[in-house]
C-alpha cells in the first residue's frame, strides 16, 4: 500500500493539513462526527483515505468514533478521530479506554469558543486542562502537541502519531479554530525526507510476553500486538494485569497507575518541544500558543521596536507541560504575561505554577471568538513591562 | 463406573478446547444462565471450525460480558458500558476477515448503547452479537434494566416498574439486521444452531437469549432465590411466533415471542459494500 | 458411559438433580473448596445419555462420556 504521500506545495486549511499529515504518517482509519470547526478535516479524510485503501467512516456520534478508532487500533491500524470542544468532553471516556490499554491513536480537538457549545464557528482555548485531566480516574500522562499554523499541523500531525507507537498511547493535536480554519501555505516534503515511525512488534512468543508491562513502568516502544496476530489479547476498560485480566487487587491498581504516568514521566528528555524567539536578553516574555501565538510573535515585534527587551516563548508539546523551560525563562525575565483565549486562565496556571515565583505571571485572557490582536497584546506589555 | 473428578485434571472437553482454564469457574452466581449460553456459543463454534485464532470475543459491561471476558482463548476486546457495538465496528473493519462473537447485555444494548445497536444494525455490520436479557442489571445489584417486566420491583424501582420492556429484537429487525431470533437459555440445541446459522449468515446477526438471574431478577422481581423459578418464569412467559398466533392479544400480554424473526443474507452490509467501495476509489 | 462431576466448578445450583428426566443425579455429602455440596449420579444405570445434565449445568462441572454416540467435540450430528 503506498504511503499517501502527495508532495507539493497546497494553500489549504489547518483542517485539511491535518487530515494530510495523518495520511502521512500511516493512518488508515478515521471515525468522526461532523463538529465545527474541523468537519473539513472528516471531509478530506472522507475523500483522501479511500484513495490510499484507508477506512473512514462517519459514526453516530462521538463516542462511536473514539471507540471505533480506538479498536480499530486494536485491529492493527493507526488510527485518528477529531472534534472540538463539545464532542472532546463526550469523547473522555472513551479516552480512557486508549489510555487503559495503551492503545495507540490520535484524538485532535479544534478549540472553538465555550463552555459549552459557546460559538461554534469562532476560536477558543478553554480546553487546556480538558485534554490533560478530563478523563476521569486520573493516573495518566497525556501528551498533547499544539501547532500555530497550517504547516505546523501538518507536520506535528505526523509527530502526534510518532509519539503514540512509542508511547503506546492516545496522543492529542491541541489546537484551535484559528488554525483550523487558516488558510495558507502547505509544503509537504517527499515522502523520503519524512520520519514515520512504526508499530513494534513482539519478538517473543505468546506465552512470553505480556500485554501490559506493569513491572517495568518506564519502557517505551513497547510491542503492540493486535487482534489475530496470535498472541490471545485480553482489553479491558478495567483495571487488570500484565496479562489483561481484570484485577481488584491494591497492588494491582497501584502498578497499573504507575505505569500509565510514569512512561511518560521518566521519558521527559524525549517530551520537550517548545519555541522562542527573541528570549537571549528578553527581561519579559510573553507566552501563548495554538492560533494565538502569531499575533503574540507579532506584537513583540512591536515591544521590540520601540526598545523593549521582550521575548516570545511558546509550548509546542503542551502536555506534559514544559516545567524545565518554563522555569529557565521565569529566572531570566521579570515579568511572563500569558496570553490566552480564556478567562478562566488554564496556560497561565500552569506557567505561574512553574515559574516558582521566579518571575511574576500576569493573563491576558479573553473570552475567544477572535485571537487577540497584536495591539491589546502590545498594550498590556507596555503597561506591564518594568 | 463415575467418578468425581478433581479441578483441571479432567476438563469439559469445550473448556478444555477454547476457554483458559486458569479462568475457570467463571463468576457467574450459581444457577445464572450466562454458563448455558456460553456453552450452546462454544458449539456453534466448534461445530463450525471457528479458531481462537480467527475469531475474537468483543464486549461491552454487565455480567455477560464481565464473565466471559479474558476466558476465551483467543482475542477477548471488552469495550466500556455501551460502546460494544462502536468498538465491534472499528474491529471488523479493520480486521473484516475475523470472525467476531459480541456479548451484550440489557443496558449496555438497550440502554446506554442503544445508539451504537440500532447503527451496527442499520449498517448490518457482519459480526454476531449475543443478547443476554435477563431482565434486570445484574452486576450493579438489581436495578431497573429496559428490559424488565412491567410492574417489576427492582432496586430502583421499589414502588413497581411503570415503563414497558424494550423488544429488541423488533428494533433490530425495524434497523436492519440481517438475521434476528430470540431463545431462552435452556433452548439449548436450537439456540446453538441459530447461533451457528448467524455466524454464518452475512450481515448482523442479533441472537436475544432470555436467562434467569436467580440473584437479582429472582431474588427482587420474583421473591425467590431458587433459579428453578426463574427458569419456570421465563417459560410461562415465553411463546413460540406459531402458537402465538392463535392466542389473544390479552392472553399475550406480557410475554415473549421465540424463534427467528427475519433472516435475509441477500442484505449487504457494509463491510462488504466497503470492499467494493474502495476498489471503485482506491488510487494506488 | 461415564460421568464425572468436576468438583471445583460446581456451585451448587441444583440444576442437573432437578431436570434430569431419569433422576439420576442426588446430592451427596461431599463439599467442595467453596463449600458447596456436589451433585452425585448415584442412578447412573438409568441414565440415558440425553446430555441434558451437560446442558443444563451452567458452569461445565459435568462430563458426559457417551458411548452410543459419536464424541461431543468431533461429530457434527448429536449435539
Amino acid at each position: 500500500m503506498s504511503s499517501g504521500v502527495k508532495p507539493g506545495k497546497y494553500f489549504v486549511q489547518g483542517d485539511e493539513a491535518i487530515a494530510e499529515g495523518a495520511i502521512a504518517a500511516g493512518c488508515r482509519f478515521f471515525a468522526g462526527y461532523p463538529i465545527t470547526p474541523c468537519s473539513e478535516t472528516s471531509e478530506t479524510m472522507a475523500r483522501r483515505l479511500p484513495e490510499v485503501g484507508g477506512i473512514c467512516l462517519q459514526m453516530e456520534d462521538e463516542l462511536a468514533s473514539i471507540h471505533a478508532v480506538g479498536a480499530a487500533s486494536v485491529g492493527g491500524l493507526k488510527a485518528m478521530t477529531i472534534s472540538s470542544g463539545p464532542g472532546i468532553s463526550l469523547k473522555l471516556e472513551g479516552l480512557g479506554w486508549g489510555i487503559k490499554n495503551e492503545i495507540p491513536y490520535v484524538v485532535a480537538d479544534v478549540q472553538r469558543a465555550g463552555p459549552s457549545n459557546g460559538v461554534a464557528t469562532r476560536v477558543g482555548q478553554g480546553d487546556f486542562y480538558t485534554v490533560r485531566y478530563g478523563s476521569a480516574g486520573g493516573n495518566s500522562s497525556i501528551i498533547a502537541l499544539s501547532p500555530k499554523s497550517t504547516q505546523e499541523a501538518f507536520d506535528l500531525t505526523i509527530e502526534c502519531f510518532n509519539l503514540a507507537e512509542i508511547f503506546r498511547c492516545p496522543v492529542f493535536l491541541l489546537t484551535d479554530e484559528t488554525v483550523g480554519h487558516t488558510r495558507e501555505l502547505l509544503l509537504i516534503p517527499e515522502e523520503s525526507e519524512l520520519k514515520v515511525v512504526k508499530r513494534v512488534k513482539p519478538t517473543v512468543p505468546p506465552e512470553q510476553f505480556l500485554m501490559y508491562p506493569l513491572d517495568t513502568p518506564g519502557v517505551i516502544n513497547y510491542p503492540f500486538p493486535n487482534i489475530g496476530e496470535g498472541y490471545g489479547i485480553c482489553v479491558s476498560p478495567y483495571t487488570h494485569n500484565s496479562k489483561g485480566y481484570a484485577s481488584t487487587a491494591q497492588d494491582m491498581q497501584e502498578k497499573m497507575a504507575k505505569r500509565l504516568v510514569l512512561k511518560v514521566t521518566e521519558n521527559l528528555d524525549k517530551l520537550v518541544r517548545v519555541e522562542k524567539q527573541k528570549m537571549e536578553d528578553a527581561e519579559f516574555a510573553v507566552v501563548a500558543y495554538g492560533g494565538n501565538a502569531r499575533p503574540a510573535i507579532a506584537a513583540v515585534e512591536m515591544a521590540r521596536e520601540q526598545g523593549m527587551k521582550v521575548g516570545f516563548f511558546r509550548p509546542i508539546i503542551v502536555w506534559p507541560f514544559p516545567d524545565g523551560e518554563v522555569l529557565k525563562v521565569a529566572e531570566k525575565v521579570k515579568n511572563i504575561l500569558v496570553c490566552e483565549l480564556n478567562i478562566d486562565g488554564q496556560l497561565s496556571r500552569e506557567v505561574a505554577r512553574a515559574a516558582k515565583g521566579k518571575a511574576e505571571v500576569y493573563l491576558l485572557g479573553s473570552g475567544g471568538v477572535e485571537p487577540h490582536l497584536p495591539a491589546q497584546i502590545f498594550h498590556e506589555i507596555r503597561r506591564l513591562y518594568p | 463406573m463415575s467418578t468425581v473428578g478433581e479441578t483441571l485434571k479432567v476438563l469439559h472437553p469445550l473448556v478444555a478446547k477454547y476457554l483458559r482454564s486458569e479462568r475457570m469457574p467463571h463468576m457467574a452466581c450459581p444457577g445464572c444462565g450466562i454458563g448455558q449460553v456460553v456453552h450452546a456459543i462454544l458449539l456453534a463454534i466448534d461445530e463450525l471450525g471457528l479458531t481462537p485464532q480467527d475469531t475474537v470475543w468483543v464486549q461491552g459491561v454487565g455480567c455477560s460480558s464481565r464473565i466471559t471476558y479474558s476466558t476465551w482463548v483467543g482475542d477477548n476486546v471488552d469495550a466500556h458500558h455501551g460502546r460494544m457495538f462502536a468498538v465491534a465496528t472499528g474491529l471488523k473493519m479493520a480486521r473484516p476477515d475475523m470472525n467476531f462473537i459480541c456479548f451484550t447485555g440489557d443496558g449496555d444494548c438497550g440502554a446506554i448503547g442503544g445508539n451504537h445497536f440500532i447503527h451496527a444494525c442499520r449498517r448490518n455490520l457482519d459480526v454476531t452479537a449475543i443478547l443476554f436479557n435477563n431482565g434486570i442489571y445484574g452486576m450493579t445489584g438489581g436495578q431497573v434494566a429496559p428490559t424488565s417486566p412491567l410492574g417489576a420491583v427492582t432496586t430502583t424501582t421499589p414502588y413497581g416498574n411503570i415503563e414497558d420492556p424494550f423488544d429488541m429484537c423488533q428494533m433490530a429487525v425495524a434497523a436492519g439486521a440481517s438475521y434476528v431470533a430470540r431463545w431462552r437459555s435452556t433452548d439449548f440445541k436450537p439456540l446453538a444452531n441459530s447461533i451457528k446459522k448467524g455466524i454464518q449468515t452475512k450481515g448482523l446477526a442479533f441472537i436475544e437469549v432470555l436467562l434467569q438471574c436467580p440473584t437479582n431478577f429472582g431474588r427482587y422481581v420474583l421473591k425467590t432465590s431458587n433459579p428453578q423459578d426463574v427458569l419456570k418464569w421465563i417459560k410461562d412467559h415465553t411463546v413460540t411466533q406459531k402458537e402465538a398466533e392463535k392466542r389473544s392479544q390479552e392472553e399475550l400480554a406480557g410475554k415473549y415471542l421465540i424463534g427467528e424473526f427475519v433472516h435475509r443474507p441477500e442484505r449487504s452490509g457494509i463491510v462488504a459494500r466497503y470492499q467494493e467501495f474502495l476498489k471503485l476509489h482506491q488510487k494506488e | 458411559m461415564a460421568i464425572t462431576i468436576v468438583k471445583d466448578f460446581c456451585k451448587g445450583c441444583g440444576f442437573c438433580i432437578a431436570y434430569c428426566p431419569k433422576k439420576v443425579y442426588d446430592l451427596s455429602d461431599e463439599m467442595n473448596k467453596k463449600g458447596y455440596y456436589l451433585p452425585s449420579p448415584v442412578r447412573i444405570e438409568d441414565c440415558t445419555e440425553c446430555g441434558l445434565c451437560d446442558f443444563y449445568c451452567p458452569d461445565f462441572a459435568i462430563l458426559l462420556e457417551k458411548t452410543k454416540k459419536k464424541s461431543k467435540t468431533k461429530g457434527k450430528e448429536g449435539r
